[in-house]
C-alpha cells in the first residue's frame, strides 16, 4: 500500500493531503493515528493524534454528549455525571464553534451536524494534530465553509490538521501545504504558494488529464416532460423538462428527493402527476455495487445486465458472441481496464467498474440518459472519462438529468441547474450563468 | 462456482463418513462391519444398486426443482408438497386416459409437472403479488398439499377397488419401464438426468436464466436493469414446482404405480440438502444425489444388519444442511464485511 512515506504535520498548519481513490491517503492516516500499523518506520508523535473518519462511526442510537463522552464518561460513583457531561459537551462547542445540542439523538442529525459531533469527540480528547480523512465528501458548500472557519479556528490554538481530500478548491483555499501521494509514494510536497493546481491534478494521476469534449450549443426539442410530479413522502408538487442535447443538473443535499426523482423517471416507483420520456432510456445508478453491478459475475455478464432479452434476439438462446463482442465494444470504447472480458467484475478498480456501467448505459445512444453521481468514489482519470462520454452523448443529441452532490461536476457538466431541497425545485439556473453561492443556499433552503 | 461445489461435496462426504462412524459406535457397532453392511446394501448387487437408483432418482427431481428456486434467491422448502399435488394430478390422469403407452407416461409427466408448477406458482404469486415470505408460504402449503391430497383420496377420488385412501393403480402398461429387470429403477432416472442437463443449459445460456441468476444474485442491480422481481419469482417458483412435481409423477409411475399419500417419505426435505451439497449447479445436484440415494439403501441396510436406525441417517443428512447452512451464511458474511 505504501512506500517509503515520510510525512510531517506541523503545530498550526493545515496541511492537505490528496491523492486518487486507492493512493494510500487512508492507509498513511490509519498508520499515523495508530489504529494501523506500518511494516517498517515508526510514528512519532507529540501528544494525541485525532483521526476522523469518512465513514462516522457514531452511535445513533445515543445522543449527542454520550457520543462525544464515550469511553472517558466523568463519573460520580458507579453512574455517569450527566451534567458535568453536558456542560463539557456545550463548552467544547462553544470554543470551536462548533455548535451542537448536547442531548439531540445522532440519529435525529443531518450529516452536516453527525460531522461536528465526530469532531467534537476527537477535539475531547485533546489532539494535538486532528487528520480528517475526505471531511467534506457529504456537505453543503454552506457546512463546507463553515467547517473550514472551524479548522481555522483549530490551528489558531496550536493543532495542526491533516486533512485528506481529492478536491482541489478546497486544497488551494485553505491548505498552508499539499502532499500528494500516487500510488503509496509521495510524488510531491510544497507550499501551497509554489504551486499551481494543475502541477498537483498531474502528479495525482501521473500524466496529463484527459481532455473534455467542449460544449456545443443546441437547441433541442423538449424529450423529457415531468409535471406535477408526487412521489409520497419524498417529492412533492416537482415540475421539470429536458430538451434533446441538454444536460440539466440537480443540485441538492443528499437525501431532499433526488432518489426518487431518479426512480420515478426511471419506472421504479410509483408516483402521481405525469412524466413524458423516451422510451430508450440509459441509466447510471448511484450505488455502483448494489444497484448496478453484480460483482461476482464478469465482464460480459454484467455488461449484459437489461440487455439480456435483445442479446437473444427474440430467441431463447443468449448469443453469446454477440454479447461478447458487445462488451469488447465497451470496454474499449469506454476504457475499461481489464486482463479480460470474462474477469470477474470485482477484480476491477471501481473507476473501470465504472467506466463498464457508464458504457452499458450509453452505448446505444438513449435518448435520454439519468446519471446519478456518475463519478462518485472514482479517481480523476475515470471522472474525465466518464464526463467526456456524457457530454460527447449530449452533442448526439441526448438529453441527460445529472443528479450530483459534486456542485464542482454540475458546474462543469451542466447546460442548466435546478436546485432541489426537501422534495421540491428550489430554484433554475440558466444558460450556465451559476452562483455557487445562491446554489448553495438554495440547497439548505436558507 | 465448480470449484465450489467440489469442495463442498468433499467436505460433506468427509462429514458424512465421520457422523456415520459415530452413529455406528454409539450403536456398539464396529464402523468397519457398518460400512461393510452400508456399502453391501447401496451398491453390493443389481437389487441393492436399483435401490440406489431409485431413490437417486426420487431426490434428483425435486433437487433441480429446489435448485431453480434457491439460484432466483428463493427459498422453497415446499418440493414436498409440490411433489405431492403433481404425482397427486399423475396419478389422477393416469387412470382417466386411454392412449398409447409413450404418450401416456408423457402425459403423466406433463401432469405432473403441471400440477408441482401449480403449487409453486402459488407460493410464487403469493411472493409476487404480496411480498409474502416465501419460506413460510412453501412450509404452510405443504400441509395444505398433504391435506387436500388426504381429502381427496380418501372423498371425491377414491378408488372403489381400494383397500386404503389411494387412487386406482395404472394401467400395467404405463408403468415405467425398468433400467434393471424385476427392480424399482426406471426410466425416470434418465430422463432426471436430462432434466439436469436441460436445466444446465436453461440456467447459463437463455435470457431467462439470466434473469432468474441475477434476481437471485443482486436483486436489487437486476430490478433496475428492468427485470421484473415478482415474475421472476412466479416463473422460478413455477418451474421449481414443475420439477419436484415430474418427482411426484415418476414415484407414481415408477414404484407405486398410484397415487397415495406414503408417495414420499420426505424426498422433498432431503432433495434441499442434496441441493445445497450440489452447491445449486445441476450436473453436480446429479453426483449428490446418487451421493444421498445410496446414504438412503445403505441406511435401510445398515438399519437391517447392524441395527443402526434409519433415522440416524436422517439426523447426518439434516448434519450435513446445518453444516452447509452455516458454512454459506457465514460466507456471505465475510463478504459484506469486507
Amino acid at each position: 500500500m505504501l512506500d517509503d512515506v515520510d510525512l510531517t504535520c506541523e503545530a498550526g498548519e493545515i496541511h492537505a493531503l490528496v491523492g486518487e481513490n486507492g493512493a494510500g491517503k487512508s492507509t498513511l492516516a490509519g498508520i499515523a493515528a495508530g489504529e494501523l500499523s506500518a511494516d517498517t518506520g515508526e510514528v512519532l508523535r507529540d501528544g494525541r493524534i485525532g483521526l476522523v473518519h469518512q465513514h462516522f462511526a457514531l452511535i445513533d442510537r445515543l445522543c449527542v454528549w454520550e457520543n462525544v463522552v464515550l469511553g472517558h464518561e466523568p463519573r460520580r460513583l458507579a453512574t455517569i455525571d450527566r451534567e458535568t457531561a453536558r456542560t463539557f459537551v456545550r463548552q467544547l462547542g462553544e470554543r470551536y464553534g462548533l455548535d451542537v445540542d448536547p442531548d439531540a439523538l445522532v440519529e435525529d442529525l443531518p450529516v452536516g451536524i453527525r460531522q461536528r459531533v465526530e469532531l467534537l469527540r476527537e477535539l475531547a480528547r485533546n489532539p494535538s494534530i486532528l487528520i480528517l480523512d475526505e471531511p467534506t465528501a457529504a456537505l453543503s458548500p454552506g457546512e463546507v465553509e463553515r467547517l473550514f472557519s472551524t479548522i481555522a479556528r483549530l490551528t489558531e490554538n496550536g493543532v495542526g490538521v491533516l486533512v485528506i481530500t481529492h478536491k482541489l478548491d478546497e486544497v488551494f483555499a485553505h491548505a498552508g501545504r499539499v502532499t500528494v501521494l500516487r500510488r503509496g509514494i509521495v510524488v510531491e510536497r510544497r507550499p501551497i504558494a509554489e504551486i499551481t493546481r494543475e502541477q498537483v491534478a498531474r502528479a495525482m494521476i501521473g500524466g496529463d488529464i484527459p481532455s473534455i469534449p467542449p460544449h456545443e450549443r443546441t437547441n433541442g426539442a423538449v424529450v423529457v416532460r415531468v409535471r406535477e410530479l408526487v412521489v409520497p413522502g419524498t417529492i412533492e408538487n416537482l415540475s421539470l423538462h429536458i430538451a434533446a442535447g441538454e444536460i440539466l443538473g440537480v443540485a441538492g443535499v443528499e437525501g431532499n428527493g433526488q432518489s426518487a426523482l431518479a426512480d420515478a423517471l426511471a419506472g421504479l416507483t410509483p408516483f402521481r402527476g405525469s412524466i413524458e420520456r423516451p422510451a430508450a432510456i440509459g441509466i447510471i445508478p448511484q450505488d455502483r455495487l448494489v444497484e448496478a453491478v453484480i460483482p461476482g459475475w464478469s465482464l460480459v455478464e454484467n455488461a449484459m445486465l437489461g440487455r439480456e432479452r435483445a442479446a437473444a434476439k427474440g430467441s431463447w438462446r443468449i448469443d453469446r458472441a454477440a454479447a461478447r463482442a458487445q462488451c469488447t465494444a465497451i470496454v474499449e470504447r469506454f476504457d475499461v481496464r481489464t486482463t479480460s472480458i470474462d474477469a470477474p467484475l470485482a477484480t476491477l478498480s471501481g473507476g473501470n467498474q465504472q467506466k463498464l456501467v457508464v458504457g452499458r448505459a450509453l452505448i446505444d445512444n438513449p435518448a435520454f440518459v439519468i446519471a446519478y453521481n456518475p463519478t462518485r468514489g472514482i479517481d480523476i482519470g475515470a471522472t474525465a472519462t466518464v464526463h467526456s462520454e456524457l457530454l460527447a452523448a449530449r452533442n448526439r443529441g441526448a438529453a441527460i438529468l445529472l443528479i450530483s452532490f459534486e456542485l464542482d461536476e454540475l458546474f462543469a457538466l451542466s447546460d442548466r441547474i435546478v436546485v432541489i431541497a426537501r422534495g421540491a425545485l428550489r430554484g433554475e439556473f440558466t444558460e450556465r450563468r451559476f452562483d455557487r453561492d445562491a446554489i448553495g443556499r438554495l440547497m439548505v433552503n436558507a | 462456482m465448480k470449484r465450489e461445489s467440489v469442495k463442498a461435496m468433499l467436505v460433506g462426504t468427509l462429514g458424512v463418513v465421520a457422523a456415520m462412524s459415530l452413529a455406528m459406535l454409539a450403536s456398539h457397532v464396529s464402523p468397519i462391519l457398518g460400512f461393510n453392511a452400508f456399502f453391501y446394501g447401496a451398491f453390493g448387487g443389481k437389487q441393492q444398486i436399483a435401490e440406489t437408483l431409485a431413490s437417486t432418482t426420487a431426490l434428483l427431481f425435486p433437487a433441480l426443482g429446489i435448485a431453480i428456486a434457491f439460484r432466483a434467491g428463493l427459498f422453497n422448502i415446499g418440493a414436498e408438497g409440490q411433489l405431492l399435488i403433481g404425482g397427486l394430478l399423475a396419478g389422477w390422469l393416469g387412470t382417466r386416459i386411454d392412449v398409447p403407452p409413450a404418450l401416456a407416461i408423457a402425459a403423466i409427466f406433463i401432469a405432473g409437472a403441471l400440477g408441482g408448477a401449480m403449487w409453486g406458482a402459488i407460493a410464487g404469486w403469493l411472493k409476487a403479488a404480496r411480498g409474502a415470505n416465501e419460506v413460510i408460504s412453501t412450509l404452510m402449503l405443504n400441509f395444505i398439499a398433504a391435506s387436500l391430497a388426504l381429502y381427496l383420496v380418501t372423498g371425491p377420488l377414491r378408488a372403489p377397488d381400494a383397500a386404503g385412501p389411494e387412487l386406482s393403480l395404472l394401467p400395467h402398461a404405463y408403468w415405467l419401464p425398468t433400467l434393471l429387470s424385476q427392480t424399482r429403477a426406471t426410466i425416470a432416472l434418465p430422463i432426471a438426468l436430462l432434466a439436469a442437463l436441460a436445466l444446465r443449459y436453461v440456467l447459463d445460456r437463455t435470457w431467462f436464466g439470466y434473469r432468474l441468476r441475477a434476481a437471485g444474485e443482486a436483486p436489487e442491480a437486476a430490478r433496475r436493469a428492468g427485470i421484473s422481481l415478482s415474475r421472476v419469482a412466479l416463473w422460478a417458483m413455477a418451474w421449481s414446482g414443475a420439477l419436484a412435481g415430474m418427482g411426484g409423477a415418476a414415484l407414481v409411475a415408477g414404484e407405486l404405480h398410484r397415487f397415495n399419500t406414503q408417495l414420499s417419505p420426505g424426498y422433498g426435505f432431503i432433495a434441499i440438502a442434496v441441493a445445497l451439497v450440489g452447491g445449486l449447479e445441476p450436473l453436480a445436484i446429479c453426483v449428490a444425489a446418487l451421493a444421498f440415494g445410496a446414504l438412503e439403501s445403505g441406511g435401510l441396510a445398515l438399519q437391517a444388519a447392524a441395527a443402526v436406525p434409519k433415522d440416524a441417517i436422517h439426523v447426518i443428512e439434516g448434519l450435513l444442511v446445518f453444516a452447509l447452512a452455516a458454512r454459506r451464511y457465514l460466507g456471505a458474511k465475510g463478504v459484506t464485511a469486507q
